[in-house]
C-alpha cells in the first residue's frame, strides 16, 4: 500500500461517515411500501447530489445518498487484460453469493465493477463505523487479492511452460 | 456530571415519552408494538405492550394531564390509549380510533398544551389535526394540506394551542395556524399574526444549503422558531424582525431538538451527542455538548476523545502504510468497536424530562443504540471531537 | 395494441407534484451574465495569483459562483480558474489557506473539489491534489462540509 492511496481511502471514508446518516422513511409514492429511494429514485427531494472520489481515470468511488439508503459504488483499478479478467471473476464470484455480505449489491452501477446498497436497517442492526470501515478495508483487500491472484497467475504460467519447453527440448 | 444512562433494548428505540411524573415511560422499539415501561430500581422493565399498529410505530406522546398516549405507525394510523378497568376490573391501556384520513405513512406526533387536539405529520403531503367527537366516540381529523408538497417530517405546538409548525422534507420549515372552531377560543394576536383561519401559512422559511427538516420547535414563549436540518445547520428564527441566524456544524445533521431557556437551544442527531447552542438576536453559536466524551468508552479498552480519536484513524492508517499490511481497517477494528460518546448509534429523539418551559433542568435522550439517557443541561462541556463523524472511532 | 401508455410516468401530471426547480432558487443571472462575471474573475485571480494571494484569488472565485443548470460554460471557466490555484498551492500551505477561508467559501471549495474529483482526466485535475485539499479541508470545516455538498442542490 503506497502512500498515495491514504489520502483516497481518507476522503472515502468521510465521505461515507458523511452519507451515513440515514433514518427510516416510509414510500410517499406506494402506500405501505417501505424501500430504498436510491434504488426507487421516485421522490427527488428524498435524493441527494451523487459524489464522485477518484484517485485517476481507472480508481474512483461513486457514492449516492438517500434519506434511507445509500449505494456504494467502486471502480477497482485494472492495468491489463489479466487484471481485468481477474477483477470480474472475483466480484462476480462476490455477488453470487451476495445475500452472505448483506450489504452487497447483485449487479454494479453501470461504469463500476461492485456496488454495495446500505439501507437504514443495516445502519440500525450495525454500527454505522463499522460498516465504513467494512468497505474501507474491502477497498484496500480487493487491489491487494487481484495483484497477488496476477503475481500467482504469472509463476503459475512460468511453471507450465518451464515444464512444457523442457518436454520439447529432451 | 455524568448522565444517567439505561440500556432499554438491543434494537433502535425510534420515540420515546415520559408520562407527568416521570415514574413510566412509553417507547417504540422500531417494531409496531409500544411498550410502557416503569422504573423499578435502576432498570425499567416492560408492564405493558400496546399493540393494534401493524407497523413500526414513529412517534408516540404522552399528554402530562389527561394522562393519554397517543401513537402513530407507517401503517397509516393514529390511536388514542387511556386507561380504563376491563372486564376483571384491572386497569389497562384502551385504544380509541383515529379518523386519521391520511393513505401514508404517519410520522411525527405530538399533543397540543391543551391536549384538546393533537397533529399528526404524516408522508402524504398532508398534516392532520385531530380533536375528539364525544357522539361518536373517536376522533376525527381536518387536514393542513396546501402548500405542502412532500412528506412532513415533523410539527411542533405553539403554547397558544393554535399555531403549529411543521418540518418537511422538501426543506421548508412552516407555520400554520390550525384553528378548530369547536375546540379553541379565539386566539390572540402572536407575533406570527393576527387573524388565524384554518390551514392559513404564517411563513414559510428554508434551510440554506436545501436540506430536509428534521425537527422544529417554538420557543418557550412562542416567539421564535428553531429548526434543524440535514444540510448539519440550525437555523433560529426571529419573525418580528424576519432575521434567520444560521448556526453551520462541522459535524453530522442533527434530528431532534427542544428548548430548555428562551436564548438555550439542546439538538441531538446523528453525530452521537446533544449539542448545546445558546444566542439573542444578535447572534447564535454552539456552546459545547453534555457529552464530555468520558462515558461511552470507559468500558471499552479504546478511551480516546478529540484528537486522540482521530489520531487513531491516522495511526491504523499509517501502521498500514509503513508495514505494508493492508489490515488496517482490521488492526483499528479491534480495539475500537465502543465511540466515546454515551449513545453508540444517532439520537433520534429529545425530549424534556425535568423542568417547566423556558426552565429545563434535564432533558432525556433516545437513540438508535437502545439506549435512554437523561442529562442536566448545565453540565455543558467543550466540543472535543472537531472532526465531527471522523472522531466517531 | 398501442402499450406505450404503460410507461407514463402519471406522477409527473400530479398538480402537485414537486419539481426539481421547486427545490431552490435559480441562479439569478442569466447565463451571458455568468459567463461574463466567470471570465472576469479569471483575469482577477490570475493577477491575485502574481501577487502571491491564494486566500484572496480562493476567495474571489468562490464568492457567489454560478450554478444551475442552464450556466454549464460559466461553470467550466470557474472550475478552470479554481484548479489553476489548487494546482499552483504549496501543500504544507494548504491548511492555513482553508482556515482563513469564511464557512461559504469552505463549502463552495468543497463542492468543486467533488465536481473536479467526478470528471478525473477533464483539463488538468489531478486526482492526487483534489484528494490533499479534500482531507485538509475536511479536518478544518468537518463533515458537516461534506454533507452540505450533498444536500444543496445550487450545483457548482
Amino acid at each position: 500500500m503506497s502512500n498515495v492511496l491514504r489520502p483516497y481511502l481518507a476522503a472515502v471514508r468521510s465521505t461515507l461517515t458523511a452519507a451515513l446518516t440515514l433514518e427510516n422513511f416510509s414510500s410517499q409514492v406506494v402506500e405501505r411500501h417501505n424501500k430504498p429511494e436510491v434504488e426507487v429514485g421516485g421522490s427527488k427531494e428524498v435524493l441527494l447530489n451523487p459524489l464522485i472520489i477518484s484517485r485517476n481515470e481507472n480508481e474512483r468511488v461513486l457514492i449516492e445518498p438517500s434519506i434511507n439508503s445509500i449505494r456504494v459504488s467502486i471502480k477497482i483499478k485494472q492495468a491489463d487484460e489479466i487484471e481485468r479478467i481477474l477483477c470480474h471473476k472475483f466480484t462476480r464470484f462476490m455477488m453470487q453469493r451476495a445475500e452472505n455480505f448483506i450489504v452487497l449489491r447483485r449487479k454494479p452501477v453501470p461504469g463500476y465493477d461492485i456496488s454495495f446498497l446500505i439501507t437504514n436497517t443495516h445502519s440500525e442492526t450495525m454500527l454505522k463505523h463499522k460498516i465504513v470501515d467494512f468497505i474501507i478495508q474491502f477497498m484496500e483487500d480487493v487491489d491487494k487479492e487481484i495483484s497477488e491472484m496476477k503475481l500467482s497467475l504469472n509463476a503459475r504460467a512460468r511453471i507450465v511452460a518451464e515444464q512444457y519447453l523442457t518436454a520439447i527440448a529432451t | 456530571m455524568a448522565p444517567e444512562v439505561y440500556h432499554i433494548a438491543q434494537t433502535p428505540i425510534i420515540a420515546h415519552a415520559f408520562n407527568a411524573d416521570r415514574s413510566a415511560l412509553a417507547v417504540s422499539l422500531n417494531s409496531n408494538e409500544a411498550q410502557i415501561l416503569a422504573r423499578s430500581g435502576k432498570e425499567w422493565a416492560t408492564i405493558e405492550t400496546l399493540s393494534e399498529h401493524d407497523k413500526v410505530i414513529t412517534s408516540i406522546d404522552w399528554a402530562p394531564n389527561s394522562n393519554r398516549i397517543v401513537t402513530a405507525s407507517q401503517d397509516r394510523n393514529a390511536y388514542v390509549w387511556q386507561q380504563t378497568p376491563d372486564d376483571t376490573g384491572k386497569v389497562i391501556w384502551k385504544p380509541t380510533l383515529v379518523l386519521l384520513r391520511i393513505n401514508r405513512a404517519a410520522t411525527h406526533v405530538r399533543w397540543s398544551p391543551n391536549e384538546d387536539k393533537f397533529a399528526v405529520a404524516s408522508g402524504a403531503r398532508a398534516i392532520a389535526i385531530c380533536s375528539f367527537d364525544p357522539e361518536n366516540n373517536w376522533w376525527v381529523s381536518k387536514l393542513l394540506k396546501k402548500p405542502i408538497r412532500s412528506t412532513v417530517l415533523s410539527v411542533d405546538w405553539h403554547p397558544n394551542n393554535v399555531l403549529l409548525a411543521a418540518g418537511s422534507a422538501d426543506s421548508q420549515a412552516r407555520v400554520f395556524s390550525a384553528y378548530i372552531k369547536e375546540v379553541d377560543s379565539k386566539p390572540a394576536a402572536t407575533v406570527w399574526g393576527s387573524k388565524l383561519p384554518f390551514n392559513t401559512i404564517c411563513s414559510e422559511y428554508r434551510s440554506p444549503a436545501g436540506g430536509w427538516v428534521h425537527g422544529v420547535a417554538f420557543s418557550p414563549s412562542g416567539d421564535l422558531l428553531a429548526f434543524t436540518s440535514h444540510d448539519s445547520s440550525l437555523n433560529i428564527v426571529y419573525p418580528g424582525s424576519n432575521v434567520v441566524h444560521n448556526v453551520r456544524m462541522p459535524s453530522l445533521p442533527l434530528v431532534s431538538l427542544v428548548w430548555t431557556t428562551e436564548d438555550t437551544i439542546i439538538a441531538a442527531g446523528h453525530d452521537c451527542q446533544p449539542f448545546v447552542f445558546n444566542g439573542t438576536e444578535g447572534g447564535w453559536q454552539e456552546a459545547g455538548t453534555l457529552d464530555d466524551q468520558s462515558g461511552g468508552a470507559s468500558g471499552g479498552p479504546a478511551r480516546r476523545g478529540g484528537l486522540a480519536a482521530r489520531s487513531g484513524a491516522f495511526a491504523a492508517f499509517q501502521a498500514a502504510d509503513s508495514r505494508g499490511l493492508g489490515g488496517s481497517s482490521g488492526s483499528s477494528g479491534s480495539g475500537d468497536t465502543k465511540l466515546t460518546t454515551v449513545h453508540q448509534n444517532t439520537i433520534t429523539d429529545v425530549r424534556i424530562y425535568d423542568g417547566a418551559p423556558g426552565q429545563v433542568a434535564r432533558v432525556s435522550t433516545s437513540g438508535v443504540d437502545g439506549s435512554l439517557a437523561i442529562w442536566d443541561v448545565n453540565a455543558v462541556s467543550a466540543i472535543t471531537g472537531r472532526l465531527g463523524g471522523m472522531s466517531m472511532r | 395494441m398501442e402499450v406505450n401508455f404503460r410507461k407514463i410516468d402519471i406522477d409527473a401530471f400530479d398538480e402537485e407534484v414537486l419539481r426539481e426547480s421547486d427545490l431552490y432558487e435559480e441562479d439569478p443571472r442569466g447565463p451571458a451574465q455568468a459567463l461574463d462575471e466567470a471570465k472576469q474573475k479569471q483575469t482577477a485571480v490570475r493577477s491575485s495569483l502574481a501577487r502571491n494571494d491564494i486566500v484572496g484569488a480562493l476567495s474571489l472565485v468562490l464568492d457567489n459562483p454560478p450554478y444551475g443548470p442552464h450556466v454549464e460554460e460559466a461553470k467550466n471557466i470557474s472550475l478552470q480558474t479554481l484548479l489553476t490555484i489548487l494546482n499552483t498551492t504549496k501543500s504544507t500551505e494548504i491548511t492555513n489557506v482553508v482556515k482563513s477561508l469564511s464557512p461559504d467559501a469552505q463549502d463552495t471549495l468543497m463542492k468543486y473539489l467533488y465536481k473536479g474529483m467526478g470528471m478525473p482526466g477533464w483539463g488538468d485535475i489531478s486526482g492526487s491534489v483534489l484528494l490533499g485539499w479534500h482531507e485538509k479541508l475536511t479536518e478544518v470545516a468537518g463533515t458537516g462540509c461534506i454533507v452540505r455538498t450533498m444536500t444543496d442542490r445550487r450545483t457548482v
